[in-house]
């Protein structure tokens, strides 16, 4: 650290805490605002078909959609502070602890797909820049720009009725077989859970699960990563230190991991505030073709039901949790470059 | 007195660009994208009259194979995939520009805005943009979706709005690494107002990381948009939207692989070529910003 | 010097650990197959959409999965065998007796000698308990003990310990208020453990969420939303399950992933087929397909009243000439329904198998001529997103409708919207033409009957802005009719008259196809959506 950097630092970052909790709650007025011009009535919505007159009636006073809207977001925020974001008008349960429930499925997924884009898209990206503008590079960038492009629910559903369906090479949707009994849940994590429950079977079972849809939500992140990777090297190995350190004769490989890489990690650094995006946008739309219980399809079945305090919920946590990746990813980008100032 | 200088500028655009074009030409991935777009515009425009209604059922023939008949074969419906692809391309290719021009619009004027006036004008302006890039753009687009119901304008409205940040930025930092420029200052002390320094000097130096945006950003739209269209937001059936389609024959992918993976594969057809696009123009505008 | 040393150290003593670890993970793999084996034999795993379920309640749970594991997981007074919903059978009551009384009838039950899962006897105090918490909660279905059967708080009595007493006033009919006691909401449980998980008065609704706490042949292991209900047997039941230890209900929400899993053995029964994917499945050797019924009815809803496009009853008419019905049953949903057209379901005593309307356009063409519309006319239909009853995608079918009214000139504008949405439109009587589906609330003609015909029921009358008052009078009648043959006749005159001059263009009966491994036997869906899970084996 810098003389006295130390200070800048720590008023960086209390600034971008100050700007963050400011936009978050600019985020809860615009969610509140957006929910609140909803043409359907969510008392039917959760009653259903069948409800009567004063059961609709007894859920609006209930839920306190009758009183004017100020007074409505009064009480929100209120809550919110409180940690309490609202009964879903779907589940009728609290979206809190809704997203509690179904948080776990999710974070296993993207720990899964972000480790495959990884081994994926580094490698890939390194490769093709060292062949640069040969046959490696070539593949590298046609799979980066196709992996961009793809819509991932066809990829789902592709993958899964080839190498299910078809191949049966790997297991179909859900987290586990069908006739299993989860372990007891203790991390949410039905890997972690299945090892502290001794049930190595369930065990094997959830790793094989994760296989298919965590390639599929990986893809698209890999493919972004390869194309960084590519373009970071690219930078980097065209640097003068670089040719003179090979001229100096230093070996090839010593040369790569050591100095180029460790530049490039700077600007891949920047590309993971888009992954994270890119990893839950992947996860709500393929969550439910592969009968994942988590977030992503939390999020499409209280759209699809116009379940509005859920919908809300989950932008907000999905809009917190972006935030967080994205302030993270600056001060590592800061404490990483020497040369980047933030006063 | 004004008119001239502001056709010389406009002018010296279009010598500019048709050097641009050429060096285009020569990135074999823009070519490439081209060539896809110009197939893609023209099954837009021109197969749909050549075809049958991609309204019409024919319950005989649901789930059929590619034929003669239907050149792709038939939906759950009897309807023909390949009317319906074609059609489904007018309007997304129709939606993404749509989009993108709003969003620039809309971006153009913030980041304008934001630039030129500075202080407490571009702090409010830059938060605002802060707020809408809070998330990742799917999720707020489902947001404001599930808000304003099912319908094409809706999806159109929502995508719009989760672009428009990205182009205020870009201006903004246009305006504000421009404002240091030397010329500006020249201009400024020779007396011309604001408005003028921008639409004269400041916009046609904007152009090349607009246009480059702006390509990346048709392709966003329309992904982004036909995911919607797979939840069940976007245009209403019986329409051909690309996204509705791959949703509603999805469980039909092992007797009829080709009526949810044509639209599909026409989706990645069109999103590739507007990012090979992009990524010619940025090749050949501002390579330092790869 | 010391880094050689702890580098021999440990290297053989590491790779042996790893061996080791290893040879157990093997070990571990491959011994429990074998008793893995017989409790997959023993377990029953169904795959479905069961994203409906928001509570295992009885009291308060209203939807069809929800019903669907209530009724294993607790027994009613009485309740419907196999099939047959025509009689209503003991099942924690021994028997009963229905007497008239001065201000109405009274219901005498006697309760068979049968144990909670938690251990406790059931007593009628336990029953009386029940059906007070379920009109105290308001829950949604306190209605079919309130509304429909007039019950409050005190009309239902335990003179002693294995009695309970109905007293129902007159305005409610015995017979239905047998039927609606076969309900999840008639569900008895145990009232001690309600009392100990009450919270903030809520008779214990939170607890009895996810847990479960009654006499029937499963008890509740666990619910993991989005993912799966599993359920034990309960060896305190009466209605003891013999070869089933464990049922498993698994949450498919794609049907494609449904039909894999049947055909790779993961799952023993698929509750979401699509008719394509049934039909398949007829010709599959390994598994059974079968067409349960419904009592669900699928309509076009026209609205009725002055100033919107049906307002004449010619052009509702019309509208029922023009629906090609066979080509709907037949192409969409691959045999997955039956012709109906009047409001009563079949199966139902009251139901009217008459088909007064052909499939005719050129009739349709006729009475939009003489109702003054010769160039046919345009109106906005609204249409759910989703799935419709059969199984076949909502959108799909209003397409085949709106191509079938486009042959008689009425342009159908389609606008898809999601379920909440459309219901609020159609219940403020603001849809010119919808099309829904219907469920009565419980195994009676009256179930449909007065919702359909009696305008002052609020029901699907009012919201089509239907009113006859000839058609609310039978409504009204044959509810508290309890001569079965004259209740009969009078439905009878109540469907002719509604499918002449009602607001509904009915579009088929749905049987909901249920596809199950070949090994599995006894399985049965009535028409009421149960199925009696201590039934089933698995050769």
């Amino acid at each position: 650290m810098r003389e006295g950097g130390g200070q800048f630092l720590l008023i960086y970052i209390l600034r971008r805490l100050a700007l963050m909790v400011f936009v978050l709650w600019g985020v809860t007025l615009a969610a509140f605002v957006i929910s609140h011009v909803v043409p359907a009535d969510p008392a039917a919505a959760a009653l259903g078909n069948n409800a009567r007159e004063e059961q609709l009636q007894d859920f609006r006073v209930k839920n306190g959609l009758d009183k004017p809207q100020v007074v409505q977001y009064a009480v929100y925020m209120g809550k919110l502070f409180q940690g309490d974001l609202g009964v879903s008008l779907r589940t009728q349960a609290p979206i809190a602890a809704d997203l509690r429930q179904f948080f776990p499925a999710t974070l296993e997924l993207t720990l899964v797909a972000v480790v495959f884009a990884v081994l994926i898209g580094l490698p890939l990206g390194l490769i093709a820049a060292l062949r640069h503008n040969r046959a490696p590079d070539l593949l590298a960038r046609i799979f980066a720009l196709i992996g961009g492009a793809t819509p991932v629910y066809w990829l789902a559903i592709l993958a899964l009725n080839v190498f299910h369906e078809r191949l049966g090479w790997l297991p179909g949707p859900g987290r586990i077989d069908a006739y299993s009994l989860a372990p007891p849940v203790r991390t949410g994590l039905v890997t972690i859970d299945a090892l502290l429950a001794h049930d190595p079977e369930v065990f094997v079972d959830a790793l094989r699960h994760l296989i298919l849809p965590g390639l599929v939500l990986g893809a698209f992140s890999a493919a972004l990563l390869t194309r960084m990777t590519r373009s970071a090297m690219l930078e980097v190995l065209g640097q003068d230190y670089i040719r003179t350190a090979r001229a100096k004769g230093l070996p090839g490989g010593r040369v790569v991991w050591k100095h180029a890489l460790r530049n490039a990690s700077l600007p891949i650094l920047t590309v993971l505030g888009s992954l994270f995006g890119s990893l839950l946008t992947g996860a709500v739309l393929t969550e439910t073709i592969f009968s994942w219980p988590g977030i992503g399809g939390y999020a499409t079945s209280s759209a699809v039901s116009l379940d509005f305090p859920a919908v809300m919920g989950v932008t907000l946590v999905a809009g917190l949790a972006y935030s967080l990746v994205n302030l993270l990813v600056d001060l590592l980008y800061v404490g990483f470059d020497p040369r980047v100032s933030y006063a | 007195m004004t008119a001239a200088p502001m056709l010389a500028s406009a002018r010296s655009l279009f010598t500019d660009r048709r050097s641009t074009l050429r060096k285009l030409l020569r990135n074999p991935g823009a070519v490439v994208g081209l060539v896809l777009l110009a197939l893609l515009l023209v099954a837009a425009l021109l197969l749909p009259p050549l075809l049958g209604s991609p309204l019409e059922q024919n319950l005989g023939v649901r789930l059929s194979a590619p034929s003669t008949a239907h050149l792709l074969g038939t939906d759950q419906l009897g309807r023909d995939v390949l009317s319906r692809v074609a059609n489904g391309a007018r309007l997304s290719l129709g939606l993404g520009f749509t989009v993108m021009l709003t969003s620039l619009v809309i971006g153009l004027v913030v980041g304008l805005l934001a630039g030129l006036l500075g202080g407490w004008w571009d702090e409010a302006l830059m938060r605002l943009t802060d707020i809408f890039l809070a998330f990742p753009g799917l999720i707020l687009a489902m947001a404001i979706s599930a808000a304003l119901g099912p319908s094409l304008l809706n999806v159109m409205i929502a995508v719009a709005l989760v672009s428009w940040p990205t182009y205020a930025r870009l201006i903004r930092a246009q305006v504000l690494s421009l404002r240091e420029r030397e010329f500006i200052d020249a201009a400024r002390a020779l007396g011309a107002a604001q408005g003028r320094v921008a639409l004269r000097h400041l916009l046609p130096n904007s152009v090349a990381p607009l246009l480059v945006q702006a390509s990346f950003d048709v392709g966003s739209a329309i992904l982004t948009a036909a995911g919607l269209g797979f939840i069940g937001f976007g245009a209403q059936p019986p329409t051909p939207e690309w996204g509705a389609m791959v949703s509603e024959t999805r469980n039909y992918i092992s007797q009829a692989p080709w009526a949810s993976s044509t639209p599909a594969l026409a989706i990645l057809a069109t999103v590739l070529a507007f990012n090979l696009i992009g990524d010619g123009l940025r090749d050949v505008l501002d390579p330092r910003s790869r | 010097m010391k880094r050689t040393v702890s580098a021999s150290l440990s290297a053989p003593a590491s790779r042996s650990l790893k061996a080791r670890t290893l040879l157990a993970l093997g070990l571990a793999l491959t011994l429990p197959l074998a008793s893995a084996q017989s409790a997959r034999q023993s377990t029953l795993v169904i795959g479905g959409d069961f994203s409906d379920l928001i509570t295992l309640d009885p009291g308060v749970s209203y939807e069809f999965t929800g019903s669907l594991v209530t009724g294993n997981l607790y027994d009613t007074l009485v309740g419907f065998e196999g099939n047959d919903l025509s009689k209503v059978r003991p099942r924690l009551a021994s028997s009963w007796k229905v007497t008239p009384t001065a201000t109405g009838s009274q219901i005498a039950f006697t309760l068979r000698s049968a144990k909670f899962s938690t251990g406790r006897p059931v007593t009628a105090a336990d029953v009386v308990y029940s059906m007070n918490r379920v009109i105290s909660l308001k829950s949604p279905s306190s209605f079919l003990l309130t509304d429909v059967a007039n019950l409050k708080v005190g009309s239902v009595t335990a003179p002693n310990a294995n009695t309970v007493v109905f007293s129902i006033p007159k305005t409610a009919n015995p017979n239905i208020v047998l039927a609606l006691l076969t309900f999840n909401v008639g569900g008895i449980l145990d009232s001690t453990e309600a009392k100990a998980h009450e919270q903030n008065g809520d008779f214990g609704s939170a607890w009895l969420r996810d847990h479960s706490a009654g006499s029937g042949p499963f008890v509740l292991n666990r619910w993991d939303r989005s993912s799966q209900v599993a359920l034990d047997s309960n060896p305190n039941a009466f209605r003891r399950s013999v070869n089933i230890k464990r049922v498993i209900l698994r949450y498919m929400l794609e049907s494609s992933a449904q039909q894999t899993a049947m055909n790779s053995g993961e799952i023993d029964v698929a509750w979401d087929y699509t008719p394509d994917a049934f039909n398949a499945a007829l010709g599959n050797s390994k598994l059974k397909a079968l067409k349960t019924s419904t009592f669900q009815m699928a309509y076009l809803g026209m609205n009725s009243a002055k100033g919107q496009p049906f307002e004449d009853p010619r052009l509702r008419e019309a509208v029922r000439y023009a629906i090609d019905q066979d080509g709907i049953i037949k192409s969409l949903l691959q045999g997955l329904g039956r012709k109906v057209q009047t409001i009563i379901p079949l199966g139902l005593a009251g139901s009217n198998p008459a088909l007064p309307y052909s499939y005719d356009p050129a009739k349709a063409k006729a009475l939009l001529a003489a109702a003054g519309k010769p160039n046919g006319f345009d109106v906005d239909f609204l249409v759910s997103t989703g799935s419709c009853s059969g199984g076949v995608p909502c959108q799909d079918l209003a397409a085949k409708v709106q191509s079938d009214l486009a042959k008689v000139g009425i342009r159908a504008n389609i606008k898809q919207m999601v379920n909440a949405e459309l219901l609020t439109a159609y219940r403020a009587q603001k849809a010119p033409l919808i099309q829904v589906a219907w469920s009565p609330d419980y195994p009676d003609a009256d179930g449909n009957g007065t919702p359909l015909a009696d305008y002052n029921a609020k029901s699907l009358a009012w919201r089509n802005s239907w009113s006859d008052p000839a058609a609310s009078k039978l409504a009204q009648s044959a509810a508290v009719e309890i001569d079965q043959s004259k209740r009969i006749a009078l439905y009878k005159q109540l469907t002719e008259l509604v499918v002449k001059s009602g607001p509904y263009a009915i579009l088929y009966q749905p049987y909901k196809p249920v596809v199950t491994g070949a090994s599995v036997v006894g399985f049965v869906r009535n028409a009421n959506g149960d199925v009696q899970f201590e039934k089933i084996a698995k050769k």
